[in-house]
């Protein structure tokens, strides 16, 4: 494990962005999650990490809604984003889709030009007045994902044109041009191959200075790579959540320490 | 590791490769039988359809041409237009009667100068010879245009049907024989006029575009109330049909709950695909006619109850159309904080157009042959005037539809009808052909991929 550079990041904040408490998903009669509490910190790039089935997706997508598109999904608990509670009857999704965007884990770019792809989600928020705002918009985006050098001469190309990494880059700059507060990314590179993975990863810790961003991962080395924060689900629970690097150097618990020296997962 | 050391099963594998065993000859065999059962079928059906199509055409293309007898007439006024004022309503009032005397007067005058023989034939035998209809056509040719009245036109004049017959070879001395409507002395004078140039055989066009005509002059019989029916039954199935089946669809995908309820839904419309048409005849006889007082006959009775039949298909493509767009689509769109409505009409439905264009196009080509329904809200009617323009009300005029004329035409006595019928099924197989080779090209042309 050469790769893992575990080093001991000083996390710059410590004001929770959005926190859970006493989160219970059930998918019919499917218990989920089980009770989770959890605190996502701003500015910090927080890692879920467990083994398949354990919850840590289906934390993620509670964490925007998406579970509400699933219908036999149950949310119970309390999510709350800068103190409100997301799961209020005020709240529109679709609203708190914007503030809290999400990247998914199969590159999923619209089959439209590369300019469409990032203007989508401005357009719909309303948030340019003019061409050249969104111009603009597209191109901070762009280069926020990293795209910018490799695109700005084919703005009007497919979006599905590009190479897999290039295509989850776009996603990212997608989700990057409606300026949401927190970013969730499922499994961002499982279908990427390392080159593309190392550039998303560098691209991670960037965004970190913009947003806090919440990653599910499936490889432990990720999760030390990007992360300052890492959350250890195991079925259903939320077991173990701290510092990154307190978590591969000295889990607490010992699913955490089997988990990480490969004997459960 | 010696072959000795092999446990029994796996060691009847060792033979040499180049000898089949008993049990690979069987799988072989069988694969090969079952290929051949596979050719076979398909050579049936490929059979079948060619002998459908051979017997189509041999009896069908004839009824494209046409035998028309060709001479100059004199529209003498005195006929015409007895008050010599030109005014189309009085010159309506004369019957076809005065102008079936002039064109037998000069059929007549034709034959005496070109110095035919028609010996032992009396006025009448010749005059016969030409269609029942050729009055009307020739009334309607000066009410169209009075300044013809006191000049003399050259005519093109259908000769009737059994003449029609004897030079396409339908009709023989010997049937003649026994034909009260022609005498053989008549098939040889249309001989002598073909050979004097007066008669002759070119495309009927008349055939696209006639009125239908009664059982004694199956000559003038031609499609043209039928297309334009069904043109109307085309466009007004699809009005009714692409919005509702659309907006369904997407209601029972997108946005319908999955309960007991839609479920229901769901079984209902799958059934109501698989209802026999004629029962949605009756349906709407009762529904649109009876209790809607709607006008018989008419192209829309007729596509309300088509679209009843054609909208479950559509529903069934449109959804398959719109389950196949990819979830992760729907995720991206709504993962950025798109609405639902805006999920589906600024991706969803883009992405499912051409399923849903190439569904629809394939229920209409199969509305477009739909009989049983249409007979009995009674678009099978004898319907000699054409509808309306689309825009003055023509929906609600009588009309029939291409296949209920083939019915029609195919339930006459005189077999002369029977090649007309064959002639508008090849008319039908065009519309069909064209219409799916349109849904072909659109699916090709805005397919696109993901």
């Amino acid at each position: 494990m050469n790769d893992m550079r575990i080093v001991e990041r000083t996390v710059s904040t410590e004001t929770a962005k959005m926190t859970a408490r006493g989160v219970q998903v059930y998918y019919d009669e499917n218990h989920a999650l089980k009770d989770v509490d959890a605190d996502i910190l701003a500015n910090t790039v927080t890692a879920f990490i467990g083994p398949s089935g354990c919850g840590k997706s289906t934390f993620l997508r509670c964490l925007n809604r998406m579970n509400d598109t699933v219908s036999v999904a149950r949310v119970v608990g309390e999510i709350k984003l800068d103190g409100e509670d997301i799961y209020d009857k005020r709240v529109d999704p679709v609203t708190l889709r914007a503030r809290v965007g999400m990247v998914f884990q199969k590159p999923n770019p619209f089959p439209k030009s590369i300019y469409d792809n990032v203007a989508y989600g401005p357009k719909i928020h309303g948030l340019t007045r003019n061409k050249a705002e969104m111009d603009e918009i597209v191109e901070t985006s762009l280069r926020k994902a990293a795209l910018w050098n490799e695109v700005k001469d084919r703005l009007n190309a497919p979006g599905t044109g590009l190479s897999g990494g290039q295509q989850q880059r776009l996603c990212i700059a997608r989700a990057v041009a409606t300026s949401p507060e927190v970013l969730l990314m499922d499994e961002p590179c499982s279908a990427l191959d390392p080159i593309a993975t190392a550039q998303v990863e560098e691209l991670i810790d960037e965004l970190r200075a913009h947003f806090s961003v919440v990653i599910v991962t499936h490889s432990m080395q990720q999760a030390a790579r990007v992360s300052q924060r890492t959350a250890f689900f195991h079925m259903g629970h939320l077991v173990e959540y701290g510092e990154t690097g307190q978590i591969f150097t000295n889990p607490k618990d010992p699913r955490t320490e089997s988990y990480i020296t490969g004997r459960i997962g | 590791m010696t072959d000795t050391a092999t446990p029994g099963p796996a060691r009847q594998m060792h033979g040499s490769l180049y000898e089949q065993s008993s049990l690979m000859k069987r799988r072989n065999s069988a694969e090969t039988r079952f290929r051949t059962y596979g050719i076979l079928a398909v050579v049936v059906a490929l059979l079948t359809l060619a002998i459908m199509l051979f017997t189509i055409f041999r009896d069908g293309v004839s009824a494209f041409r046409q035998t028309t007898v060709a001479f100059p007439v004199e529209i003498t006024e005195t006929v015409v237009d007895k008050k010599g004022t030109r005014n189309r309503d009085d010159m309506a009032k004369v019957t076809t009667v005065g102008y079936g005397k002039l064109l037998a007067a000069g059929l007549l005058a034709e034959i005496q100068a070109r110095g035919i023989d028609t010996a032992g034939m009396s006025e009448k035998d010749i005059t016969n010879m030409l269609s029942k209809d050729g009055p009307a056509q020739l009334r309607d040719q000066v009410l169209a245009d009075t300044s013809l009245v006191g000049q003399t036109i050259d005519v093109k004049i259908y000769t009737n049907g059994r003449i029609d017959g004897y030079i396409k070879g339908r009709v023989t001395r010997e049937t003649a024989e026994r034909d009260s409507n022609v005498t053989p002395a008549q098939l040889d004078l249309a001989d002598r006029l073909r050979d004097a140039g007066i008669l002759s055989t070119g495309f009927n066009m008349g055939f696209l575009t006639n009125p239908d005509a009664s059982d004694t002059r199956p000559e003038a019989a031609g499609l043209g109330v039928a297309i334009i029916g069904s043109l109307y039954l085309m466009a007004l199935v699809l009005i009714f049909t692409l919005p509702v089946g659309v907006a369904a669809s997407i209601y029972l995908e997108e946005f319908a709950p999955k309960n007991r309820i839609t479920d229901l839904i769901e079984v209902n419309i799958s059934n109501l695909a698989a209802v026999p048409s004629i029962v949605f005849g009756i349906l709407g006889l009762a529904i649109f006619i009876n209790f809607g007082g709607l006008p018989q006959s008419s192209a829309l009775v007729g596509a309300l109850v088509i679209s009843l039949m054609t909208l479950p298909t559509i529903i069934i493509a449109t959804r398959s159309a719109i389950r196949a767009v990819p979830p992760s689509i729907r995720d991206a769109a709504l993962g950025i904080g798109a609405s639902k409505m805006q999920t589906v009409f600024h991706h969803v439905l883009p992405l499912a157009a051409p399923g849903i264009l190439t569904g629809t196009i394939l229920g209409l080509a199969s509305a477009l042959g739909e009989t049983a329904p249409l007979l009995l809200v009674g678009m099978v009617a004898f319907v000699t005037n054409y509808p309306a323009g689309p825009f003055d009300g023509g929906v609600m005029d009588p009309a029939t539809a291409l296949p209920v004329q083939v019915y029609s035409w195919a339930s006459r006595a005189d077999p002369a009808f029977l090649e007309r019928s064959s002639g508008a099924i090849i008319v039908l197989l065009v519309f069909l052909v064209i219409m799916n080779a349109a849904a072909i090209l659109l699916r090709r042309r805005f397919e696109r991929r993901w």
